[in-house]
């Protein structure tokens, strides 16, 4: 075989093998792109069809007054708009001093604690270990927990109470990562800045870290919010499921998650139960918008100082 | 600096007299503390003139006690106060606070329960009086207080603080802060405490082999039977297909919207997706359910097969799919981002396409990223409870083909571990709610094992 003969060959082959190459390129962006167009419609399929079918219920009457109950699915749901507040309020009220306070620790404290003793060292080590397993917990296991510790063996009964402590765990691990995270992004600076000036540990903690880090600890309850707002499973076994506004926290409740799945399994108001997704679905998307604002004033803040 | 040193600090006339004003306030308040603990211990002794019914409600040593001890506070922080002790400050500050939320959240009660309590829509200017009426209220009762706080914060500059309780303060805080930090271990420890004594009842009545072995789940033959019948492999099965049914479907769609997001997407698309996918995590799982029971299960019950309803592993499936998407998209997209640039360069500078640089160099180098996305996918899918009940149809049989098809067998109902706890959890008693506590740390005990694989999987990407 002469040489001209295998050049043309092997050029002739690198054009097929280049054709190929580029065909095979095509075809896996087109499949990239349509697994990420299938979920994006997906997205916007459940949010568009909820927020059509729902809004059309959505009047000043069933926004202000209570459901009627029984099995007609009657009535608005104006009590467990008021009773998902409470419940948001109520278990932040519990759980970000925890959150906070665990994650302050973590970052502030827990580097010179681990040098002093062993012992501290340990627990460090462990309460680590303890928010990555309380991450992973699934709810309706915090409900069950929730139900045998506060419901029946602490005697608070399905109450606002019950519902807001195992929430509070829910919500625990992601207020620890979040403020951890945030208090990392403090410059060191800052710190030796107050600390050298005379200021206590804590001081500085409290009056210097802390307000710079409170734009990344308010995402962290943002998140929180919206968990709680979309949690069902732990309100279902804790809460009671009373559809009368309660008195106190020591009363049954219901919350918009709650309703929605009592109205979509006890009755046939699949309007009623739209109407009240359509509520859920705006409050959350209206707290991912606060979110992403919030991290983008961030960053452009970091960057602007940087 | 010593505490003489700054008592000779001069102050102006009007902050001694507030001061001092405030410390014979607390201090009288204390001695009443006090005087009511007598009375109360003495309640029974008195004449039946002096009797009331309130006296008779709180005539025991519990409430004489706290009495006491609230007096002994405030007569103790009054002598604090008067001499410019900055913790009898934050003492004072702290009970200020709390009075005036206890007023705050009795009126915000009041004013919520007449607004949205009622079956029918309450006429504007009644909401306008009642909110009014409230905010006088309020400003009746805490108006002194929050005035008083709002001055304590003025004056702090004169309060002194001596250098041993500063220390004390840091101490404090320090064990405060470790202990919240400890707290979620603690709730672990609860947990798996608690829910493993109510199930210990039917490990030890019904057995470790009948639950994890038993194909029928007959929670009514415990009365008067002598077997009762609680065995868990329906709902393990349920868990399973529906588990893998949505990994079928979802990780295919999110690894290659990760390959888009991190690879192929112009930044402006990526802007867009980004956060749609993201609000995938946040739709809350009855919306799910509520959506496959409206949208999914008419269009499945299309499928011409006898006995399907719509509801089932497929509607599950399909429902769970989605719900992972944004787990493991958001993860495998981390993962594909982490890959080392020269890694990419490399093998475009060899002359391969992108794609080829996309599935033979990227996608191998984050390969255990990618794994652990769809294993801690994986987990969420295993917990996920209220979508699962409102779409599986909840049938407590063992899932088989509904035809000679064995494809079938995503058509027909079944039940999640998940779904076996929320459903019957409301009325069960005895060892039937013993065997759905156990059925509880059965799933916490598959989801530990789950997300130990994946933290392991990452962590061994990271040392590699």
């Amino acid at each position: 075989m002469s040489v001209e003969r295998a050049t043309f060959i092997s050029q002739e082959m690198t054009a097929k093998v280049k054709k190929r190459n580029k065909l095979s390129q095509t075809i896996g962006y087109i499949f990239v792109w349509a697994c990420a167009i299938m979920a994006i419609v997906t997205v916007f399929w459940i949010i568009g069809y909820v927020l059509s079918q729902g809004l059309q219920v959505i009047d000043y009457e069933f926004l202000f007054t209570r459901p009627a109950g029984g099995v007609s699915g009657d009535g608005g749901i104006s009590t467990t708009i008021v009773s998902t507040v409470y419940l948001v309020v109520l278990t932040l009220a519990i759980a970000t001093p925890l959150g906070v306070g665990a994650g302050i620790y973590l970052v502030e404290y827990a580097g010179d604690a681990v040098k002093e003793s062993k012992l501290v060292a340990w627990m460090v080590q462990v309460a680590r270990t303890g928010v990555e397993i309380l991450a992973g917990v699934p709810s309706i296991v915090f409900g069950l927990f929730g139900f045998a510790l506060f419901v029946l063996y602490m005697r608070l009964g399905f109450s606002l109470l019950s519902a807001s402590l195992s929430g509070a765990a829910l919500i625990l691990p992601t207020i620890i990562r979040t403020s951890e995270e945030a208090l990392l992004t403090v410059p060191r600076s800052y710190r030796e800045g107050s600390l050298s000036l005379g200021a206590t540990r804590w001081y500085t903690v409290f009056n210097v870290v802390l307000p710079s880090a409170m734009p990344g600890i308010v995402t962290g309850i943002i998140l929180s919010v919206g968990r709680i707002i979309a949690e069902t499973a732990i309100f279902w076994v804790t809460l009671g499921g009373s559809f009368y506004l309660p008195q106190s926290i020591m009363h049954s409740g219901r919350s918009l998650a709650l309703h929605v799945y009592m109205l979509a399994s006890e009755t046939r108001a699949f309007d009623k139960a739209m109407g009240t997704a359509a509520i859920l679905i705006v409050t959350i998307v209206v707290l991912n918008l606060a979110i992403n604002l919030i991290s983008r004033r961030l960053t452009a803040k970091f960057s602007g100082t940087r | 600096m010593t505490s003489n040193e700054n008592l000779s600090i001069k102050k102006p006339l009007a902050v001694e007299l507030f001061t001092k004003g405030l410390s014979v306030l607390i201090a009288g308040v204390g001695l009443a503390a006090i005087l009511m603990a007598f009375y109360v211990l003495m309640a029974p002794l008195l004449p039946e003139t002096f009797q009331h019914e309130i006296l008779l409600q709180i005539g025991n040593l519990y409430y004489a006690a706290a009495f006491l001890i609230i007096g002994g506070l405030a007569l103790i922080t009054a002598r604090g106060f008067w001499r410019y002790r900055n913790w009898a400050r934050v003492l004072v500050l702290i009970g200020l606070l709390i009075f005036i939320l206890y007023y705050f959240v009795t009126i915000v009660f009041a004013i919520l329960t007449t607004i949205f309590a009622g079956l029918t829509v309450v006429p504007f200017a009644i909401i306008l009086r009642v909110v009014g009426m409230g905010l006088l209220f309020f400003l009746i009762n805490a108006g002194l207080p929050i005035v008083i706080m709002v001055l304590l914060v003025k004056v702090d500059q004169f309060f002194i603080e001596s250098a041993r309780q500063r220390e004390f303060v840091e101490q404090t805080v320090r064990y405060v802060l470790l202990g919240s930090a400890l707290s979620a271990v603690i709730i672990v420890i609860l947990i798996f405490v608690f829910t493993f004594n109510e199930a210990w009842e039917s490990i030890t009545l019904v057995g470790l082999d009948t639950m994890l072995l038993g194909t029928i789940w007959r929670p009514g033959s415990i009365i008067g039977n002598e077997n009762p019948q609680l065995g868990l492999v329906p709902m393990i099965l349920g868990t399973i297909l529906s588990t893998i049914g949505a990994v079928v479907i979802g990780v295919p769609l999110s690894v290659g919207t990760a390959v888009l997001l991190a690879e192929v997407a112009p930044p402006s698309v990526r802007e867009i997706f980004r956060p749609a996918v993201e609000l995938l995590a946040g739709i809350p799982s009855v919306v799910y359910g509520l959506f496959g029971m409206v949208v999914m299960a008419p269009l499945i019950r299309n499928i011409d097969v006898p006995r399907n309803t719509g509801f089932g592993l497929l509607n599950a499936s399909i429902i769970l799919a989605v719900m992972i998407i944004p787990t493991v998209t958001s993860i495998a997209e981390d993962a594909i981002r982490a890959v080392p640039r020269e890694y990419k360069e490399g093998s475009l500078a060899l002359g391969g396409t992108h794609w080829q640089t996309i599935t033979r160099t990227i996608l191998p180098a984050a390969r255990s990223g990618i794994l652990a996305a769809i294993i801690l996918g994986i987990g969420r899918a295993l917990g996920e409870t209220m979508a699962m009940i409102m779409v599986i149809g909840n049938s407590i049989a063992v899932p088989r083909p509904l035809t000679d098809n064995p494809f079938t067998i995503i058509l027909n109902t079944a039940r999640t571990l998940t779904g076996n706890i929320a459903v019957e959890i409301n009325y069960a008693a005895g060892p039937h709610r013993s065997a759905l506590f156990f059925t509880g740390v059965l799933l916490f005990l598959m989801i530990l094992i789950v997300n130990s694989v994946a933290r392991l999987v990452m962590r061994s990407n990271k040392e590699a």
